[in-house]
């Protein structure tokens, strides 16, 4: 019976979340947000491109001097450039409309710039003259080295390739901490998407007047589980939407929108510290939800329990605000009280964990920490909904509810 | 509507048999404050039991309390032998004084979740709900968001989640209130349906006139404690019994069979009222009446009404009092 409960609480608290409107306005905005966004940059991108190229090759008759002795004559003619003997002829003809530029090139290009006379061709166009003076030189630079492996290390066309090696073991470095601290940001989105809507599940019943009819039926446990459930499952449609636009950004359009050439096949993972990160992950989940379900039964409105939200949330993240503190000095006093504080311990931790400075012992005490107190908050949030969630109007005393206990039943 | 399925037996004449609802020692205090006292009853199974009491006198807080709602400070609460816990809610139906469903979601939506909660599966809920909508002519709000409802209609949705699945034991905490006439007759009928049915029925009520006609035996309570409890016809009896009321003339002699309560003058006659001694009937007191030669012109029985009784415990102002929401909570 509890388990048909159970289910019927998460899928009902669960359709009943994803059949609003509201809640797809909401959850769609920031993808269609990034998308407009991607679709922007991949437009611009490609209108710069194709500008580039197209200025690069545009036909331009020019007149040109070089005192570095780099352009041969064929190549600028191929460009249709020809030497200019007088640089100030050159300028009139430019000025008389009788050449489209002339090009000064100096004895040093390295130190010295590429002096460009040009005739108008309009604020966009105009680059033309200066797409084409660099590519001419570029291009008589790499003739004159004659290998194309030295002429594209020249241009700075290089790949390198790492390895590290950490007591003997290749090491990924910093691609090492990408999936650990992936999940952090998992934790970061779960929270910051659910957190609201976990409060509001829980005073509904308590501003609606449910409580009674509700609490008559179902096991109060039962409920609370099937409402975190639900609203995880919200939070996994949320998180996939939202991710939707990026996994296909990334897979179709990385080339265009200058997304770093990463290799996610490759990605290093590392077994334990992945199971250290998701265990740090749900216990963190764990403790938060007791917190907020505890608050939710202790406050009679939403509005009254924004003011405790705000600072629990606040402390949850503070660590974010040290952590070029939690990654040079992980042994420092406040990151020390970061790491076991049970509100602050699972983004430190997991920060910790992925740049590597998380021990073993630590891990395992700051997990053991987050599920104990989150099992024991989520006990006590669960009695405080039980017989605190009656009181409709008026914030809760919880010593007063905890205080109570079932008297001896047995007394026939 | 489907059939009952009941699990106990019907004891309205065997109150020796194991009670549906028993409460024993029972004490409830709020702070300083005790709201209940040594309050102790017995509800059997396929009985109607009335839940009587001014406002603050402790009926809610006790409904509470039995359901677990409530943590008692002391004393018995069982129902069918043991404390309720709401896994046994598919044959427990709870009609809560505070009265609420989700809002925001739509009427057979929130009756069917109620429904597959109670032990239902889903199709039969919906079923059930569309059947029971159907009766309280609100078919055409099936789809409709129950802030969409009047507050009639509202009450009558959350008396139709009360009763799905037919419960054994239905706890309605003022029913009525609420009510236009029309819809309070339909309430009533949907109530004596459940009682036909075999469900045990605890009532809160202020309306003295359903308990009259719909209740076995009432327990009055009063400052937390009972005032009175039995059946409706002892508690008439224990605050005033039967009375004989005489349309005479001359007057009435004074006689060990009878007191006179009142009297009062009608026409060219009076109107008289005896109560009988112990041991008298109507026909000793007639007789010693004509014996005396005394005319009477007419003679009739008289029971105190409940609402009667409710005046003497409570006062004159207890009935206009009770129709107040009454609250008792746990608040700081």
């Amino acid at each position: 019976m509890a388990q048909h409960n159970l289910s019927t609480v998460v899928g009902f608290e669960f359709i009943r979340t994803v059949r609003k409107r509201g809640f797809w306005i909401a959850v769609l905005a920031v993808p269609v947000v990034i998308a407009i966004i991607f679709a922007l940059s991949f437009t611009s991108n490609s209108s710069i491109s194709d500008s580039a190229d197209a200025q690069a090759e545009a036909e331009v008759t020019f007149a040109y001097t070089d005192a570095s002795g780099t352009i041969p004559d064929e190549l600028a003619a191929g460009y249709g450039g020809q030497p200019a003997t007088d640089p100030t002829e050159a300028i009139e003809a430019v000025k008389a409309g009788e050449l489209d530029a002339y090009f000064a090139y100096p004895s040093d290009p390295a130190e010295q710039p590429i002096e460009v006379t040009g005739a108008d061709r309009g604020l966009f166009d105009n680059g033309t003259y200066e797409a084409v003076a660099e590519s001419l030189l570029t291009t008589a630079a790499q003739a004159q080295i004659g290998n194309p492996g030295l002429a594209a290390a020249a241009a700075g066309e290089l790949s390198v390739e790492s390895t590290i090696f950490r007591d003997g073991e290749v090491t990924g470095g910093f691609t090492e901490a990408i999936a650990p601290l992936g999940l952090l940001v998992v934790f970061f989105l779960v929270i910051v998407m659910l957190s609201n809507q976990m409060l509001n599940s829980t005073l509904e019943e308590k501003e609606n007047r449910v409580t009674e009819m509700i609490l008559t039926t179902v096991n109060p446990t039962t409920l609370v589980m099937g409402k975190i459930l639900a609203v995880f499952a919200v939070g996994a449609v949320q998180i996939l939407v939202l991710l939707a636009p990026m996994v296909i950004g990334y897979v179709f359009f990385r080339d265009r929108m200058n997304i770093p050439d990463l290799d996610l096949s490759r990605l290093p993972l590392d077994a334990g510290t992945m199971v250290v990160a998701l265990l740090l992950l749900v216990g963190g989940f764990v403790l938060f939800t007791g917190v907020l379900v505890a608050i939710g039964a202790i406050m009679p409105t939403a509005k009254d329990a924004g003011v405790i939200f705000g600072p629990l949330i606040f402390a949850m993240f503070i660590p974010f605000y040290a952590i070029s503190l939690i990654i040079s000095d992980p042994d420092a006093l406040i990151v020390q009280v970061f790491t076991f504080f049970p509100l602050t311990a699972p983004v430190t931790a997991m920060l910790r964990n992925g740049f590597g400075t998380l021990d073993p012992l630590t891990a395992g005490i700051v997990i053991a920490e987050l599920f104990v107190f989150g099992v024991l908050v989520l006990r006590v949030a669960v009695q405080l909904f039980r017989y605190g969630s009656i009181a409709y109007t008026d914030k809760l005393n919880p010593r007063t509810v905890l205080g109570r206990r079932r008297p001896a039943t047995a007394k026939n | 509507m489907g059939s009952a399925s009941v699990g106990w037996t019907y004891a309205k004449e065997n109150t020796m048999s194991e009670p549906l609802v028993h409460i024993q020692d029972y004490r409830m205090t709020f702070g300083n404050t005790t709201v209940i006292d040594d309050l102790a009853f017995d509800v059997h199974a396929g009985e109607t039991f009335g839940f009587l009491g001014s406002n603050g006198s402790g009926k809610t807080t006790t409904l509470r309390a039995l359901l677990g709602i409530y943590q008692p400070t002391a004393g018995v609460l069982h129902i069918n032998g043991k404390p309720f816990e709401p896994a046994d809610g598919a044959r427990l139906g709870y009609l809560p004084e505070e009265r609420g469903l989700y809002k925001k979601e739509p009427v057979l939506e929130t009756m069917a979740y109620f429904g597959r909660l109670k032990g239902l599966d889903k199709s039969k809920a919906r079923s059930w709900s569309l059947e029971y909508l159907e009766r309280v002519g609100l078919a055409e709000k099936a789809t409709a968001r129950l802030d969409k409802l009047s507050g009639g209609q509202q009450q009558k949705v959350q008396l139709g989640v009360t009763i799905m699945n037919t419960p054994e034991l239905l706890i309605l905490d003022e029913p009525t209130k609420g009510f236009d006439p029309v819809n309070r007759r339909l309430l009533m009928d949907i109530i004596e349906d459940q009682q036909r049915a075999g469900a045990t029925v605890v009532m809160v009520t202020h309306q003295m006139e359903e308990v009259e006609r719909l209740c076995d035996r009432v327990i009055l309570l009063k400052d937390g404690t009972s005032h009175a409890y039995g059946t409706v016809r002892d508690v008439q009896e224990q605050f005033g019994g039967t009375t004989y009321r005489v349309t005479h003339t001359g007057v009435v002699p004074a006689s060990h069979h009878y007191t006179v309560v009142s009297s009062q003058p009608v026409g060219e006659g009076q109107v008289s009222e005896l109560a009988p001694a112990p041991g008298a009937d109507e026909a000793t007191v007639l007789t010693e009446l004509v014996g005396a030669g005394v005319p009477v012109s007419g003679f009739t029985t008289a029971r105190t009404s409940l609402e009667e009784v409710f005046i003497r415990v409570y006062g004159a102002d207890s009935l206009e009092d009770a129709t107040q929401p009454e609250s008792v909570g746990v608040g700081a």
